[in-house]
């Protein structure tokens, strides 16, 4: 009961937020700036941790497929397929839940407690439209170009390690991340990261509106949001490959 | 001017406002007092329409806010400013921003005109030099300064004022609530107080609602509340020694 309760919530606020915005105006420059703070914002957490997780994998596939039976380029192959298929959209959007999701109910809650978003209504402003669509808006928009910077630095990350170390022939490297390359892995994970991202900003933003309390609640509201948004990016996850791949 | 007829309001099941009736006039400071959880905020959201009440009528010059639509509604709001007890000011805008918020949404004019109203209304409340600085960086009584310049932006009909003094010290309060009762003479604004603050309630009380445990006790101005017949009315005002002594001097 209270499960639909929490849907019917979620589906009412959905519906507040998808109106015509009072002010494109005030709209687009929200926009932009919510997509500089979580675009911009999150660049470098995204390039730092995708050359790490591109060169660890590297590192490990090295390790793990060292055998005669297998040939040198395989090591470039999964390495490329782990960071299409599921790094760059999943874990990063696991990692953005944690960045991104957390700034965006912490933000909303604080404005809840100290009556911002109360004064937003006693104006006649559709709160939910105003500080909800911009945010759910520009991080589906900024999220793919995260995810294909990802997937860049993170074969870059491995093309590193391959050139630094020595532990497998950088021309092996190359050949196995060109190696039965197929073009519609990376829509599939440019889809499931714009899904991705609506889950997170929009779940997000649910626990942030509806906080009451105080500060301890604001906490307890961010931390809900990342917990949630995360579990339900994993759910995605399966169903979408599921669809998209099986 | 607001009147409203015969309302109550229940939260699950236990009765918060009982039968309350009253007239809020225009050009004049309303207060409505009471002591802590008498229900002076449920009655002030009520007639704002945070609350929906369980029967009666809200009629703002008239309209009556519970037949309202959404749009309705919305409408109405446009014409209402509102003071909130801890400002409510956006903390990510300036305070220029802030008071041109309401400006950008919904005037449809230029933004230079929008500018020139916003540093309009600063000026009236003596803030123009905090046009550029952000809320967390200007005292508490500038910021309710600051929210005062916004909800009189869009140039309100209607005024509600949710404990303007609480946490300021009684020079900046009686700034605050000197603010309040010009303003509202200057633009024939119909305001509301919320309030408990027995200052003010001597300062700018014109047309005053005392409400006790959800029901209205009593309603008059701050010169027959010395001679009122209503218990609990002075039991809430001549609590302290000070109004006793005023009390004494005064008759």
């Amino acid at each position: 009961m209270k499960f639909i309760q929490l849907v019917g919530k979620y589906g009412y606020l959905i519906y507040k937020t998808f109106a015509k915005p009072d002010s494109w105006r005030m709209f687009f420059r929200q926009y932009i700036r919510e997509m500089e703070k979580q675009g911009i914002g999150s660049l470098a957490i995204t390039i730092i941790i995708s050359i790490f997780i591109g060169s660890a994998i590297t590192m490990q596939m090295v390790l793990n497929t060292d055998s005669p039976l297998l040939p040198k380029y395989v090591t470039g192959l999964t390495t490329r397929e782990t960071i299409l298929l599921e790094f760059s959209s999943t874990i990063l959007c696991l990692i953005l839940a944690g960045k991104v999701g957390s700034n965006i109910a912490s933000e909303i809650g604080t404005m809840r407690i100290t009556e911002q978003i109360d004064a937003m209504d006693i104006m006649g402003v559709n709160s939910a439209n105003y500080l909800i669509l911009p945010r759910i808006t520009a991080f589906v928009t900024v999220v793919p170009f995260l995810v294909m910077f990802s997937m860049f630095f993170g074969i870059l990350g491995g093309y590193l390690v391959a050139s630094m170390t020595g532990i497998i022939a950088v021309d092996d490297y190359v050949y196995g991340i060109q190696y039965t390359f197929k073009p519609f892995y990376i829509v599939y994970s440019l889809v499931k990261s714009v899904i991705f991202a609506y889950i997170i900003s929009s779940v997000s933003a649910f626990y942030g509106y509806y906080v009451k309390g105080g500060a301890l609640e604001v906490g307890k509201a961010s931390t809900d949001a990342v917990v949630k948004s995360s579990i339900l990016v994993l759910l995605f996850n399966v169903i979408l490959t599921d669809l998209l791949l099986m | 001017m607001i009147e409203v007829q015969n309302i109550s309001k229940s939260f699950n099941g236990v009765e918060v406002l009982h039968n309350i009736s009253a007239v809020f006039e225009s050009g004049k400071t309303n207060l409505i007092i009471g002591q802590s959880g008498s229900g002076k905020t449920v009655l002030m959201k009520s007639i704002i329409a945070l609350h929906r009440v369980d029967s009666g009528q809200i009629l703002y010059d008239g309209r009556n806010v519970p037949d309202m639509r959404r749009k309705e509604l919305k409408k109405l709001r446009r014409e209402i400013g509102m003071l909130f007890q801890g400002s409510a000011l956006f903390d990510s805008l300036t305070v220029g921003e802030n008071v041109m918020y309401p400006l950008e949404m919904f005037s449809g004019k230029e933004k230079d005109e929008i500018i020139e109203r916003a540093k309009f209304c600063l000026e009236r409340v003596e803030l123009t030099r905090a046009f550029d600085l952000y809320p967390s960086e200007i005292s508490g009584g500038m910021q309710k300064r600051a929210a005062i310049a916004r909800a009189i932006a869009l140039n309100p009909k209607y005024l509600f004022c949710d404990e303007p003094n609480s946490g300021l010290d009684p020079k900046t309060s009686l700034v605050i609530d000197q603010l309040i009762s010009e303003i509202t003479r200057e633009f024939n604004i119909t305001t509301i107080v919320n309030t408990h603050d027995m200052n003010s309630v001597m300062e700018i009380g014109e047309n005053i609602v005392f409400i006790y445990k959800g029901n209205k006790a009593w309603q008059g101005s701050k010169e027959q509340i010395y001679d009122a017949d209503c218990q609990e009315l002075n039991d809430f005002v001549f609590a302290s020694d000070l109004f006793k002594k005023v009390k004494a001097v005064c008759k």
